[in-house]
């Protein structure tokens, strides 16, 4: 239902200099899969998102969502930032029905949703605090709420554990497994974190930097429902092997169909 | 507070310091309730121009603010014209009002105004564009339009900032009002203080700068107030506290 072909990014810098971010990316993502992205810093990842999210347009190619072309934020997907990105002065119901709010979309039922969704998600009881009387792992699954209240068909998450500690990030993951699997839909996860990727994805885009392109797409074959305890399986070690290579390239890694970025 | 006034009183008897120099606590609220109610109509009349001067701020500034905040052409046509006016002496700038619009409310409101409103525009717009990129992507990844950003973003977000422009705005104001009746007033603390030393009695001019730095107060905590009751996530989170 995404499909990114020959995507190209290049923003201007503030001294006038061109920088490439993205050069002939090109991808596809199938209703209800789930697609991970990682890369070292600077690989464009988060443009990827953006441009897929329509924040931001694309110089070269096209976006498209169900064969129309991405040209400005779209209804149907929804974004969850690296920061919880929470108002400050909404408290935690306010804060998950704030985009259905602002999109005049909220009716009677709503609320119900909300509190439901915030229930499964384990902030039951702690709807009407603000966001500041929270922890950041509760800040965050306010974030992953207020985007799944939306009930949207692609869900764009930009390293949304990655301000937390492993601990958290380690439930955070397979509690967004649970969700995703009982609401399917599409979902573009980048990350930093390898073992994260191969965990929770279908298929794991390794992108390498300056420009973004992308250099393989990883197929995971561990069955679902997926746990910690798949991390000693030979396919894990297989995959996490097969991304460490592209995204170290000779230092370090196996080698095998390693690149000079 | 206690301590401090029982200074003042002890000193000026066993010293003998003399009243046009400094009257004792004493002589001062003696003369002060001496005349209470013409006191009290001074008061009310510096209260309301401080009042009107500080709606007055309040209503340009935050308009002004977003005004600033949402376009850098406007900011830079806008900004060099603000500071402009904080660089005009406001003492000079009342005799010239008053003889324009005449000896009524009007050019001392403007003037208390012209003291009060830089502050909270200065504030108000540091709010609006400290809003977190995040927050903003939020909105845009929303569908929100530029004033659906503004209203419901920015300047939710900058309400802390705002009130602490408040704050300086409130107190500022009380100065401008007295200002404004030091050059032209028939009434108000300003023009008592003024009549009260013409006529040698320091110990009622002294009385009136108590009560205007009672009012300053009054008005800083009344600000507060609001801000407590009513934007209770305001205060307190990532502003310094100012005052009690």
């Amino acid at each position: 239902m995404i499909r990114l072909d020959r995507v190209g990014k290049t923003f201007r810098g503030r001294d006038g200099g061109a920088v490439e971010a993205l050069r002939e990316v090109s991808l596809e993502v199938a209703a209800g899969e789930f697609v991970a992205i990682v890369g070292a810093s600077g690989c464009g990842k988060s443009t990827l998102l953006r441009l897929v999210a329509g924040l931001v347009p694309a110089s070269a190619g096209a976006v498209t969502l169900d064969g129309a072309v991405v040209r400005g934020p779209r209804a149907e997907t929804a974004m969850v930032f690296q920061a919880p990105t929470l108002l400050p002065w909404a408290d935690v119901l306010r804060n998950v029905t704030f985009p259905l709010r602002l999109m005049r979309r909220a009716d009677a039922r709503t609320e119900d949703e909300a509190r439901a969704l915030l229930a499964v998600a384990g902030l039951a009881g702690f709807e009407k605090r603000l966001p500041r009387e929270l922890s950041g792992g509760m800040q965050q699954r306010v974030a992953i709420c207020r985007a799944l209240l939306q009930a949207p068909r692609v869900l764009l998450m930009d390293e949304p554990f990655g301000a937390l500690d492993a601990l958290t990030r380690e439930e955070m993951s397979l509690e967004l497994l649970r969700l995703w699997t009982a609401r399917r839909m599409a979902v573009l996860f980048v990350t930093h974190s390898i073992p994260e990727a191969v965990l929770l994805a279908d298929r794991v885009v390794v992108m390498s930097p300056r420009p973004g392109r992308v250099v393989d797409v990883v197929e995971v074959g561990l069955p679902r429902p997926r746990s910690f305890d798949q991390e000693g399986s030979d396919e894990f070690q297989r995959c996490a092997r097969r991304i460490r290579a592209h995204i170290f390239g000779g230092r370090g890694g196996t080698g095998d169909g390693a690149r000079a970025a | 507070m206690i301590a401090f006034f029982a200074a003042w009183e002890a000193s000026c008897r066993l010293f003998g310091i003399r009243e046009f120099i400094l009257p004792a606590p004493s002589a001062i609220w003696g003369a002060t309730v001496a005349v209470w109610p013409t006191v009290l109509g001074h008061t009310w009349a510096t209260f309301l121009t401080a009042m009107g001067g500080f709606v007055a701020s309040v209503v340009i500034s935050l308009p002004l603010a977003m005004l600033i905040a949402a376009s850098p052409t406007i900011s830079a046509a806008v900004y060099p014209l603000l500071v402009v006016t904080q660089s005009i002496p406001k003492v000079a700038l009342a005799p010239i009002l008053i003889i324009a619009l005449g000896a009524n409310e009007v050019p001392r409101i403007i003037v208390t105004f012209l003291v009060a409103f830089f502050p909270l525009v200065v504030g108000a717009v540091a709010g609006l564009l400290a809003t977190p990129p995040e927050l903003v992507e939020l909105g845009r990844a929303c569908r929100a339009g530029k004033v659906q950003e503004l209203l419901r973003i920015r300047l939710p977000f900058a309400v802390p900032f705002v009130f602490g422009g408040l704050k300086v705005a409130a107190a500022l104001a009380v100065v401008g009002a007295v200002v404004a009746e030091f050059v032209g007033a028939d009434a108000g603390l300003g023009y008592l203080i003024q009549t009260s030393m013409s006529f040698f009695r320091p110990s009622l001019a002294y009385g009136a700068v108590v009560i205007l730095a009672l009012m300053g107060i009054v008005m800083f905590w009344a600000v507060e107030l609001v801000e407590r009751v009513f934007f209770p996530w305001s205060s307190g989170a990532g502003q310094p506290a100012l005052g009690a």
